[in-house]
């Protein structure tokens, strides 16, 4: 009787413990509960209901995904499908550059003999600060038909945001401009980590640049290399602001991305049809999950 | 001699193709800003010019004075308070909750931390619509907190603050908690002062996060005169574009891109190890 006594104080002394950590995770905690797995679960579920956002949600099962999904006749099956398509053509055009380009110029930056790289790595990153929204207004300007610089350069008369495939240039252009240098910084401090000797063995070899890149740059910065394309395909599939911004979805929507279908369902004007539109959410981040998934089965199998 | 002449050549291939790289990175910004200095009949002069003929301030005049239609200068004080008060209260808010994970002794603690991460990790598409359910049955439509608070509950930064606090000797805590220090003590006394760069870079970032976001106070913010700098930037093009007024859009983007730059300029050692920071970690 005893003992069983005694042994009850460190078990209290284990419970009063167990409020302690409260006072520090607590109130992350409740923000995290509120703003993201609360409204998680509440987006699963409000794709299964016909919603105004403000009213109580009426459940429709699968009705929604049927009709984005099978419904050719309705016109948020076309929506969908529209927004899907650009969306991907925007990943296609901007992501593999988002990695190639920052890999190229953070080579170059690694040579011995090349000079004012501090000067070089500030001019590409800055750009990446500018809110896309400001920097839209600035390539605007760039690529106005009559008085911007590049047509007057070039002597050319493109009328650039209003035709395709320039409307696409354009939107490609400014992305690429804010997104290469947080790439750039990490791969050339990736690079800088890989020892001198590895090159130098290599070399003794009669190693040429390129084999010397296949064999020993990339397999040495593979971690790195990975983080930066799927954070750019997750980043590029959220794509928004630089076609609302730039084209407003034109010409004809074929620079229509799913975002803008689906902040305007939610919120545009007019009735808010946000049962649907976060169906269509849902399928997005489906979409950004399958793709995250497989790049990182493809990496890690290759990169062996 | 081989070698010697391969160098050189790729030495000034590279130095080429960095320059012209450099130069259209470099380009519309400067126009931008020289533009922004041009008057009316200026601007819509065709054929390029980089400078202005005559060098004028009514672009910024005018901008700063509009207090209407896009009264910029509130924008701009709209987004000084925001950002500032979510870098405080997410510093606040992470450094807890790191300490919490990274240094007390829980049931559950690691598997709790790993859990919360691993549901952060959905992309944040599907979140937006019941978020502005949230925020309006909350009541802060249109108010700051709708901006400032959401952001705060992203659990990458705890992710990053919690793996440096692990780093540190556990026989610091011991030894301050022999001598009776409490937890909060140990974490404000000895843990915070420890990982200040960590806490300098996490702030930076979501300064400029915050600073630079569009689409969520495009949803949560309607009135004019609640709007940030940075969607501000959308109303601009109607105001301002449609009538050709080129020199006061780019006088309103510089002053947008003005903070982040500056802050640039003095912190570039963070900014840099923060993207060491975010990747190194995991690799």
């Amino acid at each position: 009787m005893e003992k069983s006594m005694t042994e009850e104080i460190p078990v209290q002394k284990k419970k009063k413990f167990n409020l302690k950590q409260w006072i520090f995770i607590g109130p992350h905690f409740i923000f995290f509960a509120v703003f993201i797995f609360f409204p998680m679960i509440y987006g699963f579920y409000a794709s299964f209901t016909r919603w105004n956002l403000l009213s109580t949600p009426q459940w429709v099962g699968l009705q929604n995904y049927q009709t984005i999904l099978g419904d050719p006749s309705s016109s948020f099956y076309r929506q969908f499908r529209t927004g899907l398509f650009n969306t991907l053509v925007f990943v296609a055009g901007t992501v593999p550059l988002q990695v190639i380009i920052p890999l190229i110029l953070a080579i170059m930056l690694q040579h011995k003999g090349v000079r004012f790289k501090g000067l070089f790595q500030a001019i590409f990153y800055i750009p990446g600060l500018i809110s896309v929204s400001a920097a839209a207004i600035v390539w605007l300007l760039i690529f106005n038909p009559r008085l911007g610089p590049v047509n007057n350069l070039l002597g050319s008369e493109v009328t650039w945001v209003v035709n395709q495939p320039y409307a696409w240039i354009v939107i490609f252009m400014m992305t690429l401009w804010g997104a290469i240098g947080g790439n750039l910084i990490i791969y050339r401090s990736a690079m800088s980590g890989i020892s001198r000797d590895l090159y130098e063995a290599a070399e003794l070899d009669g190693a040429s640049g390129t084999v010397k890149f296949f064999k020993i740059t990339l397999p040495m910065i593979k971690f790195p290399l990975l983080y930066t394309i799927v954070m750019s395909t997750a980043g590029a599939f959220n794509v928004f602001a630089q076609p609302l911004m730039v084209t407003q979805g034109g010409p004809e929507q074929t620079t229509h991305v799913l975002m803008m279908y689906i902040r305007t369902l939610a919120f545009g004007q007019g009735q808010s049809v946000a049962g649907m539109a976060a169906a269509m959410s849902i399928l997005l981040g489906l979409v950004i999950v399958v793709i995250a998934a497989f790049q990182f089965k493809i990496m890690y199998s290759n990169a062996k | 001699m081989e070698r010697n002449k391969t160098f050189i050549i790729t030495k000034w291939v590279s130095y080429v193709l960095l320059t012209i790289t450099a130069i259209i990175w470099v380009f519309p910004a400067i126009y931008a800003l020289t533009t922004s200095f041009k008057t009316q009949s200026d601007v819509i002069q065709t054929g390029f010019r980089l400078l202005p003929a005559s060098w004028v301030m009514d672009n910024y005049a005018r901008v700063l004075s509009n207090t209407s239609s896009a009264p910029i200068v509130r924008w701009f004080l709209n987004s000084v308070l925001i950002s500032t008060s979510h870098t405080i209260l997410m510093v606040i808010v992470v450094s807890l909750a790191a300490f919490g994970y990274a240094r007390l002794d829980f049931k559950y603690r690691d598997t709790m931390f790993f859990v919360i991460l691993a549901i952060s990790m959905f992309p944040a598409v599907v979140n937006i619509i019941p978020n502005y359910m949230i925020v309006h049955r909350l009541g802060w439509v249109n108010t700051p907190l709708a901006v400032i608070v959401p952001g705060i509950a992203a659990v990458g930064n705890v992710f990053l603050v919690r793996q440096f606090m692990t780093g540190l000797p556990k026989s610091y805590d011991e030894s301050a908690r022999m001598d009776g220090a409490s937890d909060f003590t140990i974490y404000l006394k000895i843990i915070v002062p420890l990982i200040k760069p960590v806490l300098i870079v996490t702030s930076i970032f979501s300064f400029t996060g915050s600073w630079n976001d569009f689409l969520w106070p495009t949803i949560v913010l309607n009135d004019v005169r609640q709007l940030t700098i940075t969607a501000g930037m959308l109303l601009l093009q109607d105001i301002y574009g449609n009538y050709m007024m080129i020199g006061q859009l780019m006088a309103s983007a510089f002053l947008a891109m003005i903070p982040t730059t500056l802050l640039f300029i003095f912190a570039q050692k963070y900014f840099i190890e923060s993207l060491n920071l975010n990747t190194g970690l995991k690799g």
